[in-house]
């Protein structure tokens, strides 16, 4: 039997992981990463737009602060986020890009005097501050008030990731590169590390730590159309969920992005349209305008997306050996401006679909894009219900996006999760609660049962084949579990999912080649894959209202009387479906009580306390001096972070009182 | 909207001149004693917009499930799926099996560690050359945190993006003859790194220092300007340039 | 920089020679190629190159040892450089196969062009010694008359090898000395190494064509002394130059 062990493994080598390992490296923990892939090919990489933090350097961003910030990411979140954590995470993100310009990431710079810009199909001229040139710059994102985003070109993600990666091998973190986590090791109170797998040779081991954190990134692919890499499958959230101990929160909380070309699911920006792109049918009919007169094609995010599923439903697509799909039509923006402007759709196009926009149809479909769910932790990042388990990143429910998190804010919440939780993680290995002997029997009866499964696997005599399965409970999810959402579908999504799951006892394989082989990679992963779909299936079943991202036709309005809540998933031991609980969201807590997001419905049901708390914080807001004071009135945050986050964020313009003019 | 467009629309169900496309893909499992490296034929029937991508997760589907490779991003910009696509390293995920005549043959990236089939461990490739070059800022100051980032010209932080879009994927190493032959080589990836640290000015090495990772026959002085590496990377690095240049500010510390 | 070791200062030094005896040498061929083909202005203006580097026009007579000298300095810088680009030689026949293997998958030019300028370097490695030799051994056996004799002869089998060899060589090493040390930031790197790359074989057809026509002209002169082994050239224009016997005696 093969242990390896250090203080705190991290399982997952994207931005999350990464960030988390550094601190606790830094705190003089020995640490190891385990990842699916070489840690700067993890999804990370893709995130192009960039990472908010309110630095309010730019024209544009004038006025921008935590407060702005916190008030953007809560509405955003339909009041679903823990606001908290939201406070947590504004007052972190200026450091974290601070801190990783200082590891090199070259973020764009603010280029002082006139620049032109379009704003609202317009041109318009900014005039930026010399004093300000040179500073860290942002652009314009949805759903957040001032300029806030800052970026890198068009790959922001690919640079924090590489930068972020050479600081962990830098401080010499050894990255067990190819390397899977199968199962974690428990005694259903505390986790002590994870049974692994080394996905060149096949080998199965044990890797045991005192600390262990789940980083693993989101699990776009229980969807068939997703603009998530091949490799996000969840399987850090489903081996939480597999210790029938830990829970998962909000899994019904899938964001969907309107335009991923069809049939890769690969992004093309809203640029599209904002430009003047149009959406056709199969028909070659142009039917954003049937739906919503007056904005058409660009009407918001959700709207168009739902609008798009709606019409495929009605047979409206056009249909491809890859099933059913719109058109996105450019052609009319013309040649020189395709070019000059939309010059990454054109190469996208090119390459994925060997078409010239400027002459040729965009095949597009809404898809699946981000999952504000995972696995639930502490403001600290660690499972309530297991011990020495922590999660941040995509993979967590920190809970900072509630049922819909900003662009922007999800590169940001990995850097500055892995900050926070690096910290905690340190804390708690130095802490008594840390230490501790692992009992090796425990540990060998968890390798037994894992290369028993594997086993098991190998010797099936089972006819059903794995990728049959999962395309299965892509397409089902996809159909049924998407944008749209009714009771009925609901139903069938989760009855047939459960169907699956039963269904993926008897897979077989064909191939029995020694090493990894892909075909046993699949089964294993199968049932994982399906119990988080079943988590997401019957948690939107449950939710009887339409909150962020969760639209249900059948409960169209956000109904904060009853569903102010947060759904926790957990999967008994042998059971064949999720057990769904509910933690109450505090409204009496909140420093911004629900109301009105500002954009979409207007319509929801309120909360029975929502006056009454909206009356305390303008109490609050009457009684104090400056934003710092009022802040700390309505939300104290400051003692859940580490002792050296607590200073304030200087900011271009500002005083010590928090002003700007 | 109108007949014309109508017109226009591809239709892609079975299109008339659809295309057999033949797949001669390498084929070996080191941790098999039995397999042997050889090519094994497969064929497929094209359709439109298919990738590489596609039409391998096709054939593992439906004709060899144990066939190995790697796909992660599948959008070209990962680097992960890098290969030998009828001789020449480029990214599988991206390139349209459109643009390639119907006969594609497929083999692994040399230089790099074969996994199996077509899969390549450029990972630990690139883990070594990090270290060997580490390929990191250094810097003596703790960072403040809390206040102000110290300005940087505009200019130059997009001068430093330029070189960092580079993602690893190994292809300029497998298309340069010196890395083919001299494995210790480290490639136009380790040296346009090297190019990027040292235009960072966060970065406090001196050419000195550089000159201690970079200045010998497996380094820039290693590079016999083969040019393979900037024609086929696909991110179209301006790699000549680099390599020109450190070699100019190498050979001037050095002598 | 003082940091450096000097023992690690020879990678640098090293690589700049290699370019460097490269770069004079493929100067030194193409001014030798335009001199030698002054048989294609007039027997007379060859000789006069020829009186020209026995140092005549200098000293009022003929040294042909000096021809020997610049033979040797050639020589020692062909070895030298030989022996620099030796190190960049595949170094096994294992290197042999991977190098090979690569440029028959890739089918990528510059690539191709590196292992024309290893045959080519390995040719001249042996082929160059020869003529130098020959230079060197019998100095005052340069002339209309004398190379002419010679290149029918014996020797026209070895120039025509040497001279593609040369031009190949020489040509794609300044494209690569280019390609190695400068950049051009203003241009596109593929637009830069597009009009190299014209300018590259436009030097090796000019010199190989010129060489040629130089090359016929005195194996045609060659032909027209079978019977007159050992004839030396005497000028038209006795005023201007010596003759040979004149100058000896
Ligand atoms: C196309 C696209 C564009 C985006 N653009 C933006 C943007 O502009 N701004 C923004 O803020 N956000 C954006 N996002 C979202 C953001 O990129 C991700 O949410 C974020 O990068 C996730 O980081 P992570 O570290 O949590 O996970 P990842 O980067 O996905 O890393 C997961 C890691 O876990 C490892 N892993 C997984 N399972 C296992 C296992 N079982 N065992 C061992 N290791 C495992 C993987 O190998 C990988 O290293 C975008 C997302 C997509 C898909
Ligand atoms: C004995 C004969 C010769 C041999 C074996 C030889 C070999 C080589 C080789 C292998 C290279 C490539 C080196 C590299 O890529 O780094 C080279 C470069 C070069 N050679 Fe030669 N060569 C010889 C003679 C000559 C001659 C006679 C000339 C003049 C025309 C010449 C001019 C050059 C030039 C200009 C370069 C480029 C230098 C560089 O890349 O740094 N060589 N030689
Ligand atoms: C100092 C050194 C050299 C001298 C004095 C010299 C002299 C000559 C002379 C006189 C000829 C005319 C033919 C003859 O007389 O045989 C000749 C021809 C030639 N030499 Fe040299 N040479 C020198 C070096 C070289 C070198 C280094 C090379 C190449 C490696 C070279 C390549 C040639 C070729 C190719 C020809 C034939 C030209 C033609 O007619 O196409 N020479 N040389
Ligand atoms: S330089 Fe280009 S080819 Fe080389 S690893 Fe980077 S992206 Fe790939
Ligand atoms: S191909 Fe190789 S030899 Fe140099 S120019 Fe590129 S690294
Ligand atoms: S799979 Fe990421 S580049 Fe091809």
């Amino acid at each position: 039997m093969k242990i390896l062990h250090t203080d705190v493994l991290v399982i997952g080598g994207g931005l999350a992981g990464l960030r988390t390992a550094i601190g606790a490296r830094r705190r003089g923990l020995d640490v190891s990463i385990l990842s699916l892939v070489p840690p700067k090919r993890s999804h990370s990489a893709a995130a192009q737009g960039g990472m908010q933090a309110s630095l309010a350097n730019a024209v544009k961003g004038y006025g921008d602060n935590e407060d702005v910030h916190f008030a953007d990411t809560v509405r955003g979140s339909d009041w679903g986020a823990d606001q908290d954590v939201v406070r947590m995470f504004v007052h972190m993100a200026p450091k974290a890009v601070r801190e990783l310009a200082h590891w090199g990431v070259p973020w764009n710079r603010v280029q002082g005097g006139k620049h032109n810009v379009i704003i609202n199909g317009q041109p318009v001229t900014l005039e930026e501050s010399e004093a300000a040139h040179g500073l860290i710059t942002a652009r314009n994102f949805g759903g957040t008030a001032k300029w806030r985003t800052c970026y890198v070109a068009d790959g922001t993600g690919h640079s924090m990731l590489y930068n972020v990666s050479d600081q962990a091998i830098a401080a010499n973190i050894p990255v067990l590169e190819r390397t899977e986590a199968m199962a974690l090791i428990h005694d259903g109170q505390r986790c002590y590390g994870a049974i692994v797998r080394n996905l060149m040779t096949g080998e199965l081991f044990a890797h045991t730590a005192n600390a262990t954190c789940i980083a693993t990134g989101g699990f776009g692919r229980i969807y068939r159309i997703s603009t998530n890499a091949v490799i996000n499958e969840g399987m850090g959230a489903a081996i939480a969920l597999e210790t029938g101990v830990a829970t998962l929160g909000n899994m019904e909380a899938v964001q969907f992005h309107p335009t991923g070309i069809f049939p890769a699911g690969i992004l093309v920006t809203e640029g599209c349209r904002g430009d003047g792109g149009l959406l056709l049918d199969g028909d070659g009919h142009r039917f954003m305008p049937d739906y919503e007169p007056e904005k058409a094609e660009l009407a918001s995010r959700d709207v168009v997306a739902r609008h798009m599923e709606y019409h495929i439903k009605q047979g409206k697509g056009a249909r491809s050996r890859f099933g059913e799909h719109l058109w996105l039509d450019i052609r009319l923006l013309g040649e020189q401006h395709i070019n000059h402007k939309l010059r990454e759709v054109k190469e996208i196009c090119q390459y994925f679909l060997g078409i010239n926009p400027v002459h040729e149809l965009i095949p597009v479909r809404p898809a699946q894009h981000y999952s504000m769910g995972g696995i639930r932790t502490d403001a600290h990042g660690q499972s309530p219900q297991l011990q020495g388990l922590f999660a941040c990143g995509e993979a967590a429910c920190w809970d900072m996006h509630g049922f819909n998190r900003l662009g922007g804010n999800s590169v940001a919440e990995t850097v500055v999760a892995g900050m926070i939780v690096g910290e905690s993680i340190a804390d708690y290995c130095l802490s008594e609660a840390g230490q501790g002997m692992i009992d090796t029997a425990l540990v060998k009866r968890f390798l037994q049962q894992e290369q028993d499964a594997l086993d098991g696997i190998c010797k099936s005599k089972g006819t059903e084949k794995a990728s049959e399965l999962i395309k299965q409970m892509q397409t089902l999810m996809t159909d049924y579990v998407g944008i749209y959402r009714d009771g009925t579908n609901l139903q069938t999504a989760v009855s047939e999912l459960k169907s699956l799951l039963e269904r993926s006892e008897r897979v077989g394989l064909q191939s029995s080649a020694p090493g990894v082989n892909p075909e046993l990679v699949m089964a294993y992963r199968l049932p994982r894959m399906l119990k988080l779909a079943l988590c997401v299936a019957q948690g939107a079943l449950n939710r009887t209202e339409s909150r962020g991202a969760h639209t249900r036709l059948d409960y169209p309005q956000r109904d904060d009387s009853q569903w102010l809540k947060r759904t926790l998933a957990s999967w008994p031991l042998g059971a064949s479906s999720p057990t769904l609980n509910y933690e109450p969201i505090d409204i009496m807590k909140m420093e911004l009580p629900p109301g009105w997001r500002g954009y979409g419905k207007k319509d929801f049901i309120p909360h029975p306390d929502a006056d009454t708390r909206q009356q305390q914080v303008d109490a609050i807001h009457r009684k104090t001096q400056n934003r710092f004071e009022r802040q700390q009135a309505l939300l104290p945050f400051h003692h859940l972070l580490p002792e050296k986050f607590h200073q304030n964020n200087a900011r271009f313009q500002e005083n010590s009182e928090g002003e700007s003019p | 909207m109108t007949q014309d467009s109508k017109q226009r629309i591809p239709v892609n169900e079975s299109e008339p001149n659809s295309r057999q496309l033949t797949f001669e893909i390498f084929r070996f499992n080191p941790l098999d004693p039995g397999s042997e490296p050889h090519f094994d034929t497969f064929t497929l029937e094209e359709t439109a917009g298919m990738t590489l991508f596609i039409a391998l997760n096709l054939i593992r589907e439906e004709q060899d499930p144990s066939l190995q490779f790697d796909f992660v991003c599948r959008a070209g910009i990962c680097g992960s799926c890098a290969m030998l696509i009828n001789g020449r390293p480029d990214l599988a995920c991206r390139t349209l099996t459109q643009a390639l005549p119907s006969t594609i043959r497929l083999a692994p990236l040399p230089v790099f560690e074969l996994i199996g089939d077509l899969s390549v461990n450029t990972g630990k490739w690139m883990h070594g050359m990090s270290e060997r070059l580490q390929t990191w800022v250094h810097t003596e100051t703790e960072p403040d945190l809390d206040a102000m980032e110290a300005a940087m010209e505009p200019a130059l932080a997009e001068q430093i993006y330029e070189l960092e879009r580079c993602i690893e994927c190994g292809c300029c190493v497998a298309g340069c003859g010196t890395a083919v032959m001299r494995e210790a080589f480290v490639g136009a990836v380790g040296l346009n790194k090297m190019a990027r640290f040292r235009l960072d000015p966060r970065d406090e090495r001196d050419d000195g220092a550089f000159y201690e990772l970079i200045g010998h026959d497996d380094g820039i002085f290693g590079c016999m300007s083969l040019m393979g590496c900037q024609d086929v990377c696909p991110k179209a690095l301006p790699l000549q340039t680099q390599l020109a240049f450190l070699r100019r500010k190498m050979a001037f510390a050095g002598i | 920089m003082s940091s450096i070791p000097s023992n690690s200062r020879w990678p640098a030094r090293l690589d700049l020679l290699q370019s460097a005896s490269g770069l004079a040498l493929a100067l030194f061929m193409w001014v030798h190629m335009f001199l030698v083909s002054s048989i294609l202005i007039s027997n007379d203006a060859m000789y006069a190159v020829a009186k020209l580097f026995e140092g005549y026009y200098v000293f009022g007579r003929s040294y042909p040892w000096l021809v020997s000298a610049a033979a040797a300095a050639i020589l020692v810088l062909i070895m030298l450089h030989a022996a620099l680009a030796l190190r960049k030689f595949p170094q096994s026949t294992r290197q042999y196969q991977l190098f090979l293997g690569h440029k028959n998958r890739m089918h990528h030019p510059d690539t191709t062009l590196w292992w024309w300028q290893v045959v080519t370097g390995f040719l001249l490695f042996f082929l160059a010694p020869m003529h130098l030799f020959g230079m060197f051994s019998q100095p005052d056996q340069i002339g209309p008359y004398a190379s002419s004799y010679r290149v029918y002869s014996t020797h026209w089998p070895l120039y025509l090898i040497l001279l593609f060899a040369v031009e190949l060589h020489g040509a794609i090493g300044l494209y690569r000395l280019a390609i190695k040390w400068l950049s051009f930031p203003t241009m596109p790197v593929p637009v830069m190494r597009k009009r190299l790359s014209l300018l590259k074989w436009g030097m090796s057809a000019f010199f190989i064509i010129l060489g040629l026509c130089t090359l016929l002209a005195y194996y045609r002169l060659g032909s027209t002394l079978q019977d007159q082994p050992g004839e030396r050239y005497h000028p038209v224009t006795q005023s201007q130059c010596p003759t040979n016997s004149e100058v000896l005696s």
